[in-house]
Order: C-alpha cells, then structure tokens, then sequence
C-alpha cells in the first residue's frame, strides 16, 4: 500500500488553508518574518508546506500559479538510506517519517535529500530535523492529510499511487491541452508519492526540475557500505552520538509537560 | 547500554564539536543499527487540533471546507493567519451571498477575484480577516504640521459607532462622532451625506436625460454606482452593462474631488497642504481611493500625484482610535459639521442603507421631471424598504407614465435582476444596489454585532436612520442651501461641463481577469 497525494496546479487559488491545516495539526509556529505563503513563502522548521505565489508568463499573458510544496515522500527516499541512526523511516501507508527519539542530528538527510526537504530547527538548543509526515497519524486511521482536507477546490487527492497516477494521465489526456505533459514525481527521484499537474512548465514554478531519475538512494547506498569496516573504531563515537540524543530526549520531555498544546 | 544513566550528560556538546565528530562520517550508523536500541518512540506533530468536519476517515465531502484566497496587495482586507481556525465562514459569505468565490472557472488568470465588500471580515468569527489599517497614516498626517486633515463621515456610521462604546443598537451618535473626530484633531469635520445630495441631483439629472431620450450611449435601466463593490462586480462579471452604470462618483469620492478643488479654492488652501480623510461602514472604499479614474483633483489643478481622497477609515477603526485616546464616547458634546460641505437632508441620510438612494432619487427625479414636489409616497417609499433581498415598485409620474425601479442588496440576488437585464427582460427604469446584505448600515466595516451578521442589527441601524429622515424639514437634495450654493458659485449646471470633470467617471472592463462560471441549473 502506498497513498499518495495527487495536486492539480491548476486548481489552486492560493487561499493558504492547507499551510494552516498543516500548521493546526502539527502545532508548527506561526512565525512572524516567515510567511508560508506569498512570493517570499519561506521554507523552514516551521512550514512544512508552503505556497509560492508565482507571477509567470503562458502563452505570451501573465498568469498567476501557487505552487503548494511539502516533502514529496520518495518512494526510494534518499534521506532514509543516509539516515544511519534510522530516524527516517517509511511508515506502512508510505509516508517518509521523522523519529526525534532516534535522530542524532547529523543532518545527512538535509544533505542527502534532491529537493532539500528537510530543515533544522536552528533556533533550538538542541535541534530536531523538522520536515512534512504526511500526516503519517492521521492517515493511518483513514483519514486524509490536513492539508488535503482543508483544501476548498478539491485541488489535492489522496488514494493509492497508481490510481492518482491513472487519474493524472486521465486528466491529461482528456484536458484538450490543458495540461503540460508532464506529471512530476512520476519519475522525478525515482517516483514520489506527491505527484504534481500543471499547466505551465515546473521549472517556471521554481520546483526543482533537474534531479536524476534514478533514486539518490542507489548512491548512497553504495557510499554507506563503506562503513561498516569501521565500525571498530565507532563505539567511541558512538556513545558521544547517543549522550547528544539521549540529552535531548530528556530536555525535550521536561519541557512536553510544561508546553502549553495549543494555538497562541 | 553503553550510556550509564547516573553519568552527567549535561556537560554541553558544543556545535563545532559535534559537528566534527559528525563529519567523521556514518561510523555510528552501522553502530546504531547493530545496536537495536530503542528509546519511546516518538513523533513529531500530527497530534494538534483541527475543526471537526476535517476529522472524518475517508474523502467524504466537507460542506464547509478551507477559506478564501486574499490578495497580499489586496487594499482592503487582510488576514492574520495565525487567528485562523479555517472555519470557512469567509468562503460561505463570499460564495453564497456575494457570488464572487467559486464563480469563476479555474486555472485562475491574473487577480485574486474580490470585490473587497469586506463581508468575510464581518463574518470571520476570529477576526483573523480585517480591514487593512490606515490609522498609522492618518496619525502621520495628523501629527504633521504641515497638513490640514480634512475629514467626512458617511451617512451609516452614525447609527453604529454607539455600539462599540456599549450603547444599544441603532444609537444615533451623529453629534458625539463630531465632536470625537476634532479631538483627535481633524481640522474640519464635513459630511458625506452633503455630497450623497450631490450625487443624488447628478444621478437624477442623468436618470431624467436617459428617461426623456438624451442619454446617448448610456441606455436605460440606470444602475446606481456609488457601491465600490458593486461597481467592481458589474466590471468584472456584467462588463456589457457598464454602460447602463450611472456615471456619478460616489459620494466618498465627490466630496474628496470637491474638498481638493472647491473648498482649497474658496478657503484659498493649497491643495497638496490637504490630507483628505473619511470615516466609512465599509471596506471597498480603501479600494475606491485608488481607482486611476478617481483622481479628479490631480487633472483640475494638472498635479498628477494629487489624490482626492487620502485615507479611510473604517468604523472599526475609529471606535479603536477614539478607545486609544479615552474619551467618553457617548458622554461627548454633540458637535455639528463644519459649513459648505456639511449640510445636508434626510435624502443624503438614506443613502445608508438599502432603498435609501433609490428613495433620496425618486424625490429629486420627481421633482426634475414634473417641476412638482414627489407625492407623499416618495417620502415613504414603503415599497423599497425592509430587508426583502429584491424590492420592487412603480411610481407614475404625470406626462412621463409609471416609473419602474428595482432595489437590490447582496450581490447573490444582483444576478437574478442582471441576468434579466442581459437578456432584455427588464422593465425597471432605475436599479439600485448595494453590496452588502442590508446595504451600507451593515457595511464591510461596521462594528461586530453578532456572528454571522443577523437581520435584527440591519433593521435597527436602519430605523434610526428613517426616523431621522422623517424628522428632517430637509428631505429633498436639491433643495439642500449648500448644493444650491456649491452649483451657483462654483460648477455651474447639474451634469454640466465642470461637474462632469469633477464628479463623474468611467469604468473598466475587468471580463480579461476572469472566465465566469456557466451558471449551473438548480
Ligand atoms: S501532509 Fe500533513 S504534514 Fe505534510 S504538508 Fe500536508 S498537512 Fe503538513
Ligand atoms: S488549500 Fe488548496 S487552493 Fe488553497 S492554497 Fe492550498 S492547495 Fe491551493
Ligand atoms: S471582500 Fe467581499 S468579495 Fe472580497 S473576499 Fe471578502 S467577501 Fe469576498
Ligand atoms: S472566516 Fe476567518 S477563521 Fe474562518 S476560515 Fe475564514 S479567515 Fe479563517
């Protein structure tokens, strides 16, 4: 089983309900300097999903796009296969999800991700890696993700890849030229769970359109195999890695019953 | 475990530090997985709170779902994200009584559809959507010695400020608003309701021009255009009757033309020294200001950064300044307005709420077609009053025949009406519309009263105003002293040459912004 999101660009009208949706259900900060919407939409530990509003150029007259990103939940994800302490990690539905309990901060997977997805919550003594779940909970009791659900337009659809990725080819080849003839993430990376329409062209939408479609996870597997004759020498290591987790973990659960849960 | 509990950990791993064993590279990785060890799992976010009809398994669709789409350039509204608990009450007001969200085809073209009337800010239960503030700039202005801030309050305000400071619904504060707006120092103080009686002498004139076969290009029904949101709706979904649009301003934007221009000429005050200022029920005239058409000052004195209105003010945001600077509200002396730009009749004060101009017209129409004073009924126009969301009525008028007109509130019911009017099926000679549900009492920028705004407040607010009208010896505009002076020394003719540059405009066509929606059959 994996869902998948399908979102038709050209539904979108930039309401920004998804970013809040998003924001509600995973108690992520509104930000004052950081909107997630807008044409200066920020990417951070605080926005997992953001809309871009783009002024671009079809047919030779100005349209406006939003371009609505988030993690695009590999389906070979890169920042699982660098992830040595396996604090990301794919969830039986199919979405990429982050373990603060297991992350050691090293921010391989920052590195490692082709869309530069996931962020650090720099502000933060001790920081977790911050990125979309999918709504890993929510969807596992059948629901659909808060951003999917918020949406007035019906702009996004959650099912099965493959029926998203039947439904998408469907609506190219019945839109008379509505669309590009492109979905993206059918291939980008090796194939997303997030797949993408449009009417213009995706690099005009500023999403990242040269990535190989080969899953950066077959390099860097190779790459980590190199580790293990060292091992040895790691427990040294090792131990420091787990005192810096294990300090967090405790910071983080004094401070869990101290935080006020909602909304300012 | 290797780690022992009882060790201090909290000997700080400082960044750099860490980060160079970090670079040492996936050594622990195999170490971690080999390890299998395992803290409580757990998980970041996907545990907050969401409204209930987004907590269902599976896709079933959502009555209410999501929100509307708020330009960030929008002049007139804004919202505050962090207020918003995506109730959908915006989308509902917008959609369902305005008729603008969701009635056109998507991919969207180049805009952000609004015709800013400010209802979602209203209905908006946070207040997470609110009129964008002008205050900063009108207490720049104010506090700049250099500037004379002028400032005219419109006909509805005054019978809803009261009840932000306590007072019962429909309080007349017409006096204590006076006086509040010169303590906080506004330099004059003059009233739209005097160039509502303007607009009403222009637009009657060019009512009884196309009854009698002299409108040109411009065909009857008339439509009223002193609603900024109205008139954007026409543009945008009714391009092709534009030119059945009356062509006066509206009386925000006569009174700024005019403050720039008659009154710095009579006052000898130079124009560019005027920070021109109104107090409105209503959010479209943030929007209004700043229509290139609008800015008739500019060409009369060949200054094109001259703008005849300034700022606006909504309701709200005058309750909030007068609460800023802690007067007593309804304890304040009753000031009256200042003279040449302050007298007015009860046919300008009508002109408030929905039936008002149609009313305040027929008066003065009466009175231009027949040379007689309208007949008792136009003086109580019964027929064009309440909150029936299409009201009809005829009048006959000797040597003309019967006069039919139509009144309009909510912009969901200005289709029905237009509609007909497209297609040829419309007998009405003069149709007016306003907006917002109630007309302008319940205006986009009216305080609170209740979520979502209930019919009780429009019926209260409104009588207030009929029963000052009714009290009025003045309640025809073209016998208002001032209007009578203002054409004698200054314009000339109604719909004259100079009234005509000043006081009347143009529109434009916006059909290029959007596709509309087939209207679907029901
Ligand atoms: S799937 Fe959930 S976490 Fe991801 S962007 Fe949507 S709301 Fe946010
Ligand atoms: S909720 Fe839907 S329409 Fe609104 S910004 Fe998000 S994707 Fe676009
Ligand atoms: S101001 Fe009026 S038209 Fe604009 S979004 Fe609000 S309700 Fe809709
Ligand atoms: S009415 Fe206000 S709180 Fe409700 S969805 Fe709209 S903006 Fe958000």
């Amino acid at each position: 089983m994996t869902k998948s999101v399908l979102l038709d660009l050209t539904q979108c009208i930039g309401c920004g309900a998804c970013t809040v949706a998003c924001k509600l259900w995973n108690q992520l900060e509104f930000a004052d300097g950081a909107p997630a919407t807008g044409e200066k939409a920020v990417k951070d530990h605080s926005n997992w999903t953001t809309v871009t509003f783009r002024k671009v150029q079809k047919d030779g007259a100005p349209v406006w796009r939003f371009v609505k990103e988030q993690c695009l939940h590999c389906l070979e994800p890169a920042c699982v296969s660098v992830c040595f302490a396996k604090a990301l990690q794919i969830s039986k539905e199919g979405a990429v999800v982050y373990r603060p309990d297991l992350c050691v901060g090293c921010r391989y997977c920052m590195l490692g991700c082709p869309f530069s997805v996931p962020k650090y919550e720099w502000q933060r003594s001790l920081p977790n890696v911050s990125k979309c779940q999918m709504c890993a909970g929510k969807i596992a009791q059948g629901e659909v993700p808060a951003c999917v659900g918020a949406c007035p337009t019906g702009a996004m659809t959650f099912g099965e890849r493959d029926d998203n990725l039947a439904l998408a080819r469907q609506r190219i080849e019945q839109g008379n030229g509505r669309y590009i003839n492109h979905i993206y993430g059918e291939k980008e990376a090796g194939g997303t769970r997030w797949l993408y329409l449009s009417d213009v062209d995706f690099s005009k939408l500023g999403m990242v359109t040269n990535v190989p479609e080969v899953p950066i996870a077959s390099f860097t597997d190779d790459y980590l195999r190199w580790t293990v004759p060292l091992l040895a020498g790691g427990a040294l290591l090792f131990t420091a890695l787990r005192h810096y987790t294990k300090r967090r973990n405790d910071i983080e659960s004094s401070q869990a019953s101290q935080k006020e849960s909602k909304k300012k | 475990m290797e780690d022992d509990p009882k060790k201090k950990t909290d000997v700080p791993v400082s960044r750099r530090g860490f980060l160079k064993l970090a670079a040492g590279a996936g050594i622990a990785g195999g170490a971690s997985s080999l390890s299998g060890c395992l803290v409580n799992e757990q998980k970041v976010g996907d545990s907050g709170w969401l409204p209930q009809q987004y907590r269902v398994p599976g896709n079933w669709p959502v009555q209410v779902r999501g929100r509307i789409p708020i330009d960030p350039a929008n002049p007139a509204i804004t919202r505050d994200d962090a207020k918003c608990v995506l109730c959908g009450q915006c989308q509902e007001v917008c959609e369902k009584i305005q008729t603008v969200h969701g009635h056109y085809e998507l991919p969207v073209k180049d805009d952000f559809i609004c015709i800013h009337c400010g209802q979602c800010s209203l209905w908006c239960p946070t207040a997470a959507i609110t009129e964008t503030f002008s205050i900063a700039k009108v207490d720049a202005a104010l506090a700049d010695p250099g500037k004379i801030v002028i400032v005219q309050t419109a006909p509805a305000t005054r019978v809803a400020l009261g009840e932000e400071f306590g007072m019962p619904v429909g309080s007349w504060v017409q006096g204590q608003q006076i006086s509040a707006l010169r303590k906080l120092g506004f330099a004059r103080v003059f009233d739209t309701n005097f160039s509502a009686d303007l607009t009403i002498v222009e637009e009657a004139t060019e009512l009884v021009a196309r009854i009698t076969g002299k409108g040109g290009k411009h065909p009857l029904p008339q439509l009223t255009s002193c609603c900024p949101g109205w008139v954007k709706f026409v543009e945008y979904f009714y391009p092709d009757l534009i030119p059945n649009l009356s062509t006066a301003k509206s009386p925000q934007q006569m009174m700024g033309a005019l403050i720039k221009t008659y009154y710095a000429k009579t006052g000898n005050i130079d124009p560019e020294k005027i920070f021109s200022v109104s107090v409105m029920p209503c959010t479209g005239k943030k929007f209004e200001i700043d229509r290139p058409e609008y800015h008739a000052a500019a060409r009369y004195w060949n200054r094109p950064h001259l703008r005849d209105m300034d700022a606006v003010l909504t309701t709200r945001e005058l309750a909030s300044m007068i609460k800023r600077a802690n007067l007593n509200f309804p304890e304040l002396p009753e000031g009256s307005y200042d003279p040449l730009l302050g007298a007015s009749s009860g046919a300008g004060l009508i002109f408030g709420n929905s039936g008002g101009v149609m009313e305040a017209a027929v008066r003065s129409a009466y009175f231009y077609l027949t040379g007689n004073k309208a007949p008792p009924e136009a003086f109580e126009f019964k027929k064009v009053r309440g909150l029936e969301g299409v009201k009809e009525a005829s009048l006959s008028i000797p040597g003309v025949g019967p006069l039919h007109v139509a009144v309009i509130h909510g912009l969901k019911n200005a289709r029905v009406v237009m509609d007909k009017v497209r297609a040829g099926n419309s007998r009405y000679h003069f149709i007016e519309v306003m907006s917002c549900p109630g007309g302008c009492v319940s205006g986009g920028g009216q305080p609170r009263s209740s979520t979502p705004p209930g019919d009780e407040m429009r019926r209260m607010r409104t009588a207030a105003i009929y029963q000052r009208d009714a009290g009025q010896n003045l309640r025809e505009s073209y016998k208002n002293p001032e209007i009578k002076q203002l054409y004698a020394n200054f314009l000339g003719e109604p719909c004259g040459e100079l009234a005509h540059k000043l006081l009347h405009t143009d529109y434009v066509s916006r059909a290029d912004r959007l596709q509309p929606k087939k209207p679907q059959k029901t």
